[in-house]
């Protein structure tokens, strides 16, 4: 009851935090990196989270929907249309390596996913008629600022209201049993290809859409800055150390990617020797080795103690 | 006829190159049944290692392994103790994500001490060449060659000729039989994980005499590796030289048809086709070989 109190509080801020302050444009641009950066952390944990399938590949997905809002926008589409069209694409690329993919386990999905998302790298890359090659493709125009961060805070709560709602249905207790024994899972009646198919099915869409909204806001798509490594490798930290498989782990993890970012920026001595690697790199290998939960699990430890210690207060009391 | 020769020799050259940098990872998999996801970083700091030995203090990069090889030994020893060990007997996926932590932290090591900027080793040996039968060649690249197969046959004698090197067949084969029969299981996995990571950063002291490299450096080999070592299998490194023959045929000759730009690519597809036809991974690749 408290948790959704506080839900609609934030909810209720940050729908007004635009008209309350209008002319705080970079805290602006920062909740909208962090709505964005949620969604697709999201987008990634209803396949890697729900049915334990890690990707390192979903840059593929993202870079689908940016360069189909890119080129669609220059086609003369309304820019709102050209969102669903980018996440059908990218989920219709899905079907096209999922099925064949899915036949791998574990470790070597994994492995398979970072040759598929460099694959398709390199397609973008040398597909120059259609991409426009390393040079990119630039929009011509972008909505206000306000806009922009409305969409972004819609997509998040859109993204997020999915991923809720597909953990408690049956379809999320289906992938919930695929990650924790798949020949048990399909031994309960429950077909894990097709399963996990519809999850990544799903995951693609959502991602195809955020990339529709990196397009939006940088006006500017790569090959590198869509499809590269490192979107693929942002997409999997968040979530792990939020919090992988749970619904507010994967926003958490987006809040402090996107921190860490600005931080970054901000501070010429970070910068300066990239430590963000390393502090992605060491809160990955300590959530492994200690929590395997992420920081939820950390915070679900503390108020348990918390909670241990307090009766205790008030007897002694 | 000149250029298919020609192609066939280069092919064989990368190929030795190739099976260097799968060794470590063959190895490693092989003994303690984790993948080295970050193979890509202890090559790049191997290659690192031998430039700034040969930019700070003028040592001859052929003369590196000497220091690179104990140097990575240890590390992987200490790694294997601090880190790895606990992870071993979890699900795989926990290793892989574990290791690929460690990959984005030996990035960061390399930007902190060296910067993002490229670096490359010139030296007149590097910039070698001579003729063989109207070919031109470049000596680092036979030198490369040459490294690649004496290690792989030091490797099988080791392996096969000593007591210590059976040990870890023993161990990759059955680790509880191995343990019944006396071997110091935790032992093995600590001085394996330390040989596989020494032979990626001796990879990596190769790779600096052939190309330039930076902090990010690896990506695309890391990719390469992990297709040779599934397309030879994981029990041998006989097989490991064999998939990296057939990886750099496959790349030399499919340039024929398609840009440069392209070449990752054929390893890329490769792999994801060959990891697909056999849906059981690299594990059924090795039942299949072991019933033959």
């Amino acid at each position: 009851m408290y948790r959704l109190i506080a839900l609609g509080v934030a909810v209720f801020g940050f729908l007004i935090f635009p008209i309350a302050a209008p002319h705080a444009e970079y805290a602006l641009d920062v909740l909208f990196l962090m709505f964005l950066y949620g969604a697709m952390a999201t987008s990634w944990n209803v396949l890697g989270g729900f049915s334990g399938q890690v990707s390192f590949g979903h840059a593929a997905f993202l870079g689908i929907g940016a360069y189909a809002t890119a080129l669609l926008a220059a086609a003369g589409w309304p820019l709102w249309a050209t969102f669903p069209a980018g996440g059908l694409l990218a989920a219709l690329y899905s079907l096209l390596i999922g099925p064949p993919a899915f036949r791998l386990r574990g470790p070597y999905f994994a492995i398979a996913t970072i040759g598929i998302g460099e694959a398709t790298r390199l397609i973008a890359l040398n597909w120059s008629s259609l991409t426009g090659g390393a040079s990119g493709v630039t929009l011509s125009s972008a909505p206000p600022a306000a806009v922009q961060y409305y969409v972004s805070l819609g997509l998040c709560a859109a993204t997020v209201g999915a991923a809720a709602w597909i953990k408690r249905s049956r379809f999320g207790y289906a992938l919930a049993a695929v990650r924790s024994d798949p020949d048990a899972a399909e031994t309960l009646g429950v077909n894990t290809t097709i399963a996990k198919t519809q999850a990544l099915f799903i995951s693609a869409f959502m991602l195809g859409v955020a990339g529709g909204a990196y397009a939006m806001h940088y006006l500017y798509v790569s090959p590198d800055s869509t499809f590269g490594f490192s979107t693929s490798i942002s997409v999997v930290i968040m979530p792990i150390i939020g919090g992988i498989g749970t619904i507010f782990g994967p926003l958490l993890g987006a809040a402090i990617f996107t921190a860490l970012r600005e931080q970054l920026e901000a501070n010429p001595f970070l910068a300066k020797y990239s430590l963000d690697l390393s502090v992605f790199g060491l809160l990955l290998c300590g959530i492994v080795l200690f929590e395997p939960r992420g920081l939820l699990g950390i915070f679900d430890r503390l108020v348990r103690r918390g909670a241990a210690r307090a009766p205790k207060d008030s007897v002694t009391q | 006829m000149q250029d298919t020769l020609a192609t066939l020799i280069s092919a064989l050259l990368a190929a030795g190159l190739y099976a260097t940098m799968s060794y470590g990872l063959a190895l490693i998999y092989g003994v303690l049944k984790v993948i080295n996801l970050a193979n890509a970083g202890v090559l790049m700091l191997g290659a690192y290692v031998t430039w700034w030995m040969w930019d700070a203090f003028h040592v001859d990069p052929l003369l590196a392994p000497i220091v690179v090889l104990p140097l990575f030994f240890l590390f992987g020893i200490v790694l294997e103790r601090v880190a790895i060990r606990r992870v071993i007997e979890q699900e795989p996926i926990v290793s892989l994500l574990l290791l690929f932590g460690v990959w984005l932290i030996l990035q960061n090591v390399a930007y902190a001490i060296w910067t993002g900027d490229t670096r490359s080793i010139e030296t007149p040996f590097v910039e070698a060449t001579f003729k063989l039968g109207g070919i031109q060649l470049a000596w680092p690249r036979v030198y490369v060659f040459v490294a690649g197969a004496l290690t792989l046959a030091v490797l099988q004698l080791f392996l096969t000729k000593t007591q210590f090197g059976r040990a870890i067949r023993a161990v990759s084969q059955d680790r509880e039989a191995a343990r019944l029969a006396g071997i110091d299981v935790e032992r093995i996995y600590a001085v394996a994980f330390g040989i596989g990571i020494a032979l990626s950063a001796f990879a990596g002291s190769l790779l600096s005499l052939l190309f330039p490299f930076g902090p990010d450096f690896g990506g695309a080999l890391q990719l390469k590796s992990f297709c040779v070592v599934v397309l030879g299998g994981l029990d041998s490194f006989v097989g490991v030289a064999f998939g990296a023959i057939l990886l750099s045929l496959a790349e030399a000759f499919g340039l024929r048809w398609m840009p440069a730009s392209l070449q990752n690519l054929i390893s890329f597809v490769l792999l994801v086709v060959v990891l697909i036809a056999f849906p059981k991974g690299i594990a059924g690749i090795i039942r299949s070989l072991r019933r033959v």
